[in-house]
């Protein structure tokens, strides 16, 4: 089993204990999400995604979970009662995020720039947001991330 | 306008989801039993601005509402919340949580086909279908909306009492190297990887295998 973002593998991870992290945690973690007129991972962030996008746009948006949500969001997993789902996503998204090896050659240019349009829309909509409320959120949205990296999952 | 918490709010307020058909329900206010309690529903799209009435259930008393259309696009998540109303007072909004369709929905069991041989069983599943809006608009499979959909088949010898099972994925199986005039009886579920997903097993069927027909000259 293994992620396949376009040409970037991800392989020893086990999407099912992802699923099962953050179902554990899913309604105690969207119940404190107070503003609903808000989504950070809108349609526009991943929808029609080439498989060539993929690869930059996953390992973008796993840098930003990694080094902005779940930092933020750790002190409060004491408080929520989170702490286990919280590791076991933050542990895996490491792991993906270190296998990906998007490609830099000058003709994925226009490629890297969609990614990176997607991208930009999804922190400027966190950025918007108040920071606690918007690492809330954030995390709140964890299944619409993996229903979207599931499309790229191998069994 | 009524008088709002002068009635306690409706409790457990939930989706009932199968196959994407959405029914909101919930319990009445507790303590107003004998009393004439009505209630409107509203929902609201995540990530969009305003509350929506369902026109349908406003003032109603029955204790559910069904949301399918309104929840139809499985991509969006949703919330939707119903207060209590009688005479002049009614009750605080009583809210469900976030509701995503596309990962909470139950999968429905399929159709099962069942032949059998002397010492086999074929199998048939057919995936079941995806609400519709309209009786007359074409059907969609819930296979097409989950291409990775599997199925659970649990087979009992009722001779023996044994039991088993296996998961398959493609929609025909055949048990085989079974007892000749026996009853075996079948039953499956659909189950799609992900987050946990309550099972809704179909019902049992039963059917005796053939008599084996060698033993049948030798008596002769």
């Amino acid at each position: 089993q293994e992620f396949r973002f376009g040409s970037c593998r991800a392989k020893g991870v086990d999407l099912q204990e992802l699923w099962e992290a953050f179902w554990a945690v899913k309604d105690a973690v969207q119940a404190q999400d107070n503003i609903t007129s808000a989504r950070l991972l809108r349609r526009e962030v991943l929808q029609d995604v080439s498989d060539a996008e993929s690869c930059h746009l996953i390992q973008a948006l796993l840098k930003f979970y990694l080094n902005t949500v779940f930092k933020h969001y750790y002190k409060r997993t004491v408080e929520f009662r989170t702490l286990k789902s919280f590791s076991t996503l933050a542990n895996n998204f490491i792991a993906i995020k270190s296998q990906l090896r998007p490609s830099q050659e000058n003709e994925m240019f226009p490629v890297t720039e969609r990614a990176r349009g997607r991208f930009l829309l999804f922190q400027r909509a966190f950025r918007r947001l108040d920071r606690e409320a918007a690492v809330t959120k954030a995390f709140g949205e964890v299944d619409i991330l993996l229903t979207w990296m599931e499309r790229f999952y191998r069994l | 306008p009524c008088v709002s918490g002068g009635l306690p709010k409706p409790t457990n307020v939930t989706f009932l989801s199968i196959n994407m058909k959405n029914i909101l329900q919930w319990n009445p206010p507790e303590g107003l039993q004998g009393i004439e309690v009505t209630y409107t529903v509203q929902y609201f799209i995540y990530g969009q601005k305003k509350w929506l009435n369902k026109s349908e259930c406003s003032n109603i008393s029955r204790t559910y509402c069904d949301l399918s259309a309104e929840t139809s696009d499985y991509e969006h998540q949703y919330y939707a919340k119903v207060k209590a109303i009688w005479e002049a007072n009614c009750s605080k909004w009583a809210e469900t949580g976030r509701f995503y369709p596309f990962l909470e929905t139950q999968i429905g069991p399929p159709e099962v086909a069942l032949t059998t041989e002397e010492k086999s069983i074929s199998i048939v599943l057919t995936a079941p279908e995806k609400w519709k809006r309209n009786p007359e608009d074409s059907s969609v499979s819930m296979q097409q909306i989950y291409s990775n959909l599997k199925y659970n088949v649990s087979i009992c010898n009722t001779k023996s009492n044994r039991m088993w099972s296996q998961c398959v994925t493609n929609h025909t199986l055949v048990l085989t190297w079974l007892e000749p005039n026996t009853l075996y009886c079948v039953h499956v579920a659909s189950f799609v990887p992900g987050p946990p997903r309550p099972a809704r097993p179909s019902e049992k069927q039963c059917v005796r295998t053939l008599k084996d027909q060698s033993s049948e000259f030798k008596v002769k």
